[in-house]
C-alpha cells in the first residue's frame, strides 16, 4: 500500500493555514492540483508535494445572484476560475473585490475561506 | 455486433406534475409499448434514468419501483445516474445488451420530478452534480458552471449576449409547435435580454427551467424491428468524460467530452457532420447550445453565436437544432431528457413531427451533456 503524498483532508488543513499544496510528479515533472492518485501525463504514482506561490490572473468569473439554500445569504457572490502562475487552475470563491472591478485577466491571490470546520478556496486582491 | 432499432417511444406533457417520477415514466413507457405496438410480455430488461430521486422524493431503488408502477416487476432493471445524461447513457447500455444478442425488446426511459421543492432546495440538488469538496463548498450553481462557459466564450470569440439571446428566441419558437412542451409561448430577444440576471453573463430566459416529466423509448433487435411499422436504426450510440474540476479543464469554451463522444459517433455510424439533418442537442442554457454546435462539428469553434443568430439552426435553417423547443422550452426532467431528445429524433425520421417537421430528414443526432460538462453521450439515428 502507498499513501497518497497529499489527501484532500491535509490539503485543506494546510489551506487553512494560507498554503496552498500541489504535487508534482517525480517521472514526467507534471504539475496537478487537487491532488490525484496517478499522474493523468504519465500514469505513474510518484508524487511530490509542491509549495504554490497562490498569486494568479482571473479566467473566467460569474456573479451568482440565485443561490443554493445554504448559500442564500451570500447573494451576489463572485466565483471565479483562477489560472495559477505555476500553469494550473482552481475554481474559487472571490473576496474583498467589489463585483463591479472584476474582469478577466484581474491578478489576484489566495486565501481560506474558512467558515466552521469547513474550508474552501477563494481569492482576493494580489 | 447487431443491428439496434427504436420502435416506439412516449413522452409525458412537460411541466408540473402532481405524480411520482416513477409514475411519470410509467405513463410514457406504456405510450411507448402502444406506440411500437408490441405488449409488455415482451420487454426484457429496463435501463432507467433517474436523478434526484433521493433528494426530492425520499426515493432510491427507483429501476424496479418504475417497473412495479408499469406493471412489468419481473424483469432486470437497472438505474442509471450520469446527471443530465442518465437516461442517454441507460440508452447506450441498452443499445449494447440488444446488439451483443443478449434480449431482443428492451425499455428504455427516466423520469424526475423537482417542482415539488421550492427553487433554492432544487438548486442545492443540482448543484450535488458538481464537485462537493471543491466547487459546492463556493456556492457554485448549475448557471454558475455554464456562465464560467460563456464569459471563456465571449472573451475568446467574441460571442454575445444577444447571441445567446438568439438561441432562447429560437427554442421558444420551436416550443410552442411542440404541444407536450412546458413553454409554448414565444419570447422576443428584447425580453431575454432586459430579463434578470441569474449568474452573470446569464439571465434568466438563457436558462431551461426546472421540470417535471418521463420518457421511454422501446429498442428492438433488427429481427423484431422488420414486423414493426417503421423501424428507426440507432447508427451509432457514443459516451465521453472530462475532468470534473472546473479548474482542471483546459479551456472552458469549449467541452471536450462532446468532441469526443461526436468524434466516436461519426466513426461508428461511418458519418460526418454535414450527413446529420436534424439535431437534438443539450441547450441546458443559451451558451451550452452554441458550445454544442460547435463540439458537434455543425460549426467551427467559435462560429456557433453568429450561426444561432443568423438563423442557421431554426426551422427552416441549414440545420435544425433542436425543433422540440429544445431543454429551453420543452423543459428538463433531467433523468428523463436523454430518453425525450431521443424520442423526438425518432418522431423526426418517421416523418410524423408535424408542423416542427424537418423536411427530408435522413439522419438525426441527439447530444445529451451530464452536469458540469464531465459526461456527454452522443447518437446518431437513421431510417430504411
Amino acid at each position: 500500500m502507498t499513501e497518497p503524498v497529499i489527501t484532500l483532508q491535509r490539503f485543506f488543513a494546510r489551506a487553512r493555514e494560507g498554503r496552498l499544496t500541489g504535487v508534482r510528479c517525480g517521472k514526467c515533472g507534471a504539475l496537478a492540483i487537487p491532488p490525484k492518485e496517478l499522474c493523468p501525463a504519465c500514469y505513474e504514482r510518484a508524487w511530490e508535494p509542491v509549495p504554490l506561490a497562490g498569486e494568479g490572473t482571473i479566467a473566467s468569473y460569474t456573479v451568482i445572484r440565485v443561490a443554493p439554500r445554504a448559500y442564500t445569504a451570500d447573494v451576489p457572490y463572485a466565483v471565479a476560475v483562477v489560472k495559477l502562475k505555476e500553469g494550473v487552475s482552481l475554481l474559487g470563491r472571490i473576496v474583498e473585490i467589489p463585483l463591479d472591478k472584476l474582469a478577466v485577466g484581474l491578478p489576484v491571490r489566495f486565501r481560506p475561506l474558512v467558515k466552521g470546520d469547513q474550508t474552501a478556496v477563494a481569492f482576493g486582491p494580489a | 455486433m447487431r443491428r439496434v432499432a427504436v420502435i416506439g417511444v412516449g413522452v409525458t406533457k412537460f411541466g408540473k406534475h402532481d405524480r411520482t417520477s416513477s409514475e411519470l415514466f410509467a405513463e410514457a413507457a406504456a405510450d411507448a409499448l402502444a406506440d411500437a405496438e408490441i405488449s409488455a410480455s415482451r420487454v426484457q430488461a429496463l435501463y432507467y434514468g433517474n436523478v434526484v430521486g433521493s433528494e426530492t422524493e425520499h426515493q432510491l431503488h427507483t429501476g424496479p419501483q418504475a417497473a412495479s408502477i408499469l406493471g412489468i416487476p419481473a424483469i432486470p432493471t437497472t438505474r442509471f445516474e450520469t446527471a443530465c445524461a442518465s437516461s442517454h447513457a441507460a440508452f447506450r447500455h441498452a443499445v449494447m445488451e440488444v446488439a451483443a444478442g443478449v434480449s431482443d425488446v428492451v425499455l428504455v426511459g427516466g423520469g424526475e420530478r423537482v417542482l415539488n421543492v421550492p427553487t433554492p432546495e432544487s438548486t442545492e440538488y443540482f448543484a450535488y452534480a458538481s464537485d462537493a469538496v471543491w466547487e459546492q463548498t463556493l456556492g457554485l450553481t448549475f448557471p454558475g458552471v455554464f456562465a464560467l462557459i460563456a464569459r471563456a466564450h465571449m472573451q475568446k470569440h467574441g460571442t454575445t449576449e444577444a447571441q445567446m439571446a438568439a438561441v432562447a428566441v429560437k427554442n421558444h419558437k420551436h416550443g410552442t409547435l411542440n404541444p407536450k412542451a412546458q413553454f409554448q409561448k414565444e419570447i422576443t430577444l428584447e425580453q431575454v435580454l432586459k430579463s434578470a440576471y441569474v449568474a452573470d453573463p446569464l439571465k434568466l430566459f438563457d436558462c431551461c427551467p426546472f421540470t417535471d416529466g418521463g420518457a421511454a423509448v422501446v429498442l428492438t433487435s433488427e429481427e423484431v424491428a422488420r414486423r414493426s411499422r417503421r423501424p428507426v436504426w440507432v447508427l451509432a450510440s457514443a459516451a465521453a468524460s472530462d475532468w470534473m474540476l472546473l479548474g482542471d479543464k483546459r479551456d472552458l469554451s469549449r467541452v471536450p467530452a462532446t468532441e469526443r463522444a461526436a468524434a466516436a459517433a461519426y466513426k461508428q455510424a461511418g458519418l460526418t457532420p454535414t450527413d446529420v439533418d436534424v439535431v437534438e442537442l443539450h441547450d441546458c442554457f443559451t451558451i451550452a447550445e452554441i458550445v454544442a454546435t460547435e463540439g458537434l462539428g455543425l460549426f467551427e469553434p467559435g462560429a456557433g453565436g453568429l450561426a444561432a443568430e443568423k438563423g442557421m439552426t431554426s426551422l427552416g435553417g441549414a440545420i435544425p437544432v433542436n425543433p422540440s423547443g429544445g431543454l429551453k422550452a420543452k423543459g428538463h426532467p433531467i433523468g428523463a431528457t436523454g430518453a425525450a431528445q431521443i424520442a423526438e429524433i425518432v418522431t423526426q425520421l418517421r416523418g410524423e413531427a408535424g408542423p416542427r417537421q424537418v423536411d427530408q430528414a435522413r439522419v438525426g443526432l441527439t447530444h445529451t451533456l451530464g452536469g458540469n460538462t464531465a459526461t456527454v453521450l452522443v447518437s446518431l439515428f437513421g431510417r430504411d
